[in-house]
């Protein structure tokens, strides 16, 4: 399972670069645990993009309600993981 | 990859923090397609959208509507029009429901018993000379002293290019009456002669506006960055216009791509079911608009823009603090 979160957590990190066009990160450099409004600097919109391409990879329904509790790329895996 | 707490210092920090979440959903509504002026430039009736949808007379049926709003999502409600306190019962209904903001030209008080924390921005077009040229009246007798003092209130000063050298002294004059000012340029949707301005007007403005902030910080909300955006249009290497502008409606915004914008931002007409193109006159070139809130959102909207220098995340937490105290998100 651990490792699940772990892919998944690469695979969030590498889709939060492409669709925000981040420099100077990799998927594998990205922290997890970096908060991603106070530090990446991620607004609503931003997190509505991502919120729309993670749906579609993994089949899954993000709920805009539940954007405020999705505040680094850790959160947000597992998340997902919990709703695969 | 370049992050906040990299970019700022503490005091900084703990400034960015406070807005970042603020999470602002605005909308704008026409609470009445009538107004007590008629002034030359305003774009409601400029571009004819008086006409565009009948007004709903019915309160229960604006009630019902912003309940609607309000689970929408929309937790700023920008009252425009027309002169939205014509009708009270409608700005009430708003808000008793939603944290609400009142634009007006100050001809009618708004009773503070009934609306003690009520923002309201009053429209003042240049000095005395351009108001009788504009709006048939010169407003400001009539408006500070419905609002001298009152602290949920300012002075949205609209300058015209033949405010130049000039403003120090309207600042003053709101000052004396107790009141804060945010400026904005003049848009002349009209075309009204020696309105339109010219590069080298733009460029004096943008210096008198950055002395008005210097000299009277305590009375004057707004940021040199704002300045320098509204009076150039740039963003960096971006242009302000319509594949730029964040306050287009959202549901009917048809652009691609489509850029940084307010989420679920609608202008809703007095009818409560046509929405207008965008916070501006449909008619308008937005090559030319000089809309703060317009402007000031483009800014807000792009926060990741910023977060490339600390000098630029300054500016941006500026912009949006000044944003945040006009709409009372933050205190003064």
């Amino acid at each position: 399972m651990a490792k699940d979160v772990e892919n998944i957590t690469i695979r969030i990190a590498e889709i939060m670069i492409n669709e925000l066009k981040l420099e100077d990160v990799t998927p594998e450099t990205f922290d997890p645990e970096i908060d991603l409004v106070d530090e990446v600097g991620i607004d609503s919109m931003d997190l509505a993009t991502i919120a729309l391409v993670v749906q579609d990879e993994y089949g899954i329904r993000i709920d805009e309600d539940d954007y405020q509790k999705l505040t680094t790329i850790r959160f947000i895996a597992e998340y997902v993981q919990e709703r695969m | 990859m370049k992050t906040v707490s990299s970019l700022l210092d503490e005091e900084w920090h703990k400034r960015y923090k406070s807005i970042s979440r603020l999470n602002i959903r605005s909308s704008i509504y026409d609470v009445t397609n009538r107004c007590n002026l008629r002034c030359k430039g305003c774009f409601f009736f400029s571009s004819d959208e008086d006409k565009v949808a009948k007004e709903e007379m019915d309160l229960k049926k604006w009630e019902v509507f912003i309940d609607r709003e309000k689970e929408r999502g929309v937790n700023l409600a920008i009252l425009i029009g027309g002169e939205p306190t014509i009708c009270l019962d409608r700005v009430e209904a708003f808000y008793s429901r939603l944290p609400t903001f009142c634009a007006t030209n100050g001809l009618i008080k708004v009773p503070r018993d009934r609306f003690p924390h009520l923002m309201v921005g009053i429209s003042l077009w240049g000095d005395e000379e351009d108001e009788k040229l504009l709006r048939g009246k010169d407003t400001f007798p009539i408006s500070s002293r419905n609002y001298e003092g009152d602290s949920h209130a300012y002075y949205l000063y609209t300058i015209t290019p033949k405010q130049i050298g000039k403003t120090e002294r309207i600042v003053n004059r709101i000052r004396d009456v107790g009141l804060k000012i945010h400026m904005q340029l003049l848009s002349n949707d009209e075309g009204v002669e020696e309105f339109f301005w010219t590069h080298e007007e733009l460029k004096d403005i943008r210096a008198e506006m950055d002395d008005m902030l210097d000299k009277y910080p305590d009375v004057v909300i707004s940021s040199n960055y704002y300045h320098e955006v509204i009076t150039t249009g740039k963003m960096f290497d971006r242009q302000f216009g319509w594949g730029e502008c964040p306050s287009v409606t959202q549901p009917i915004d048809r652009r691609d791509p489509r850029p940084k914008h307010l989420m679920g931002f609608i202008r809703w007409a007095s009818d409560l079911k046509t929405m207008h193109r965008c916070c501006t006159s449909e008619t308008r070139d937005c090559s030319t608009c000089k809309d703060g809130a317009a402007h000031m959102s483009w800014v807000m909207v792009n926060k990741r823009a910023h977060i490339r220098s600390e000098q630029d995340l300054k500016n941006w937490i500026e912009v949006y603090e000044m944003f945040a105290k006009l709409y009372q998100f933050i205190p003064w």
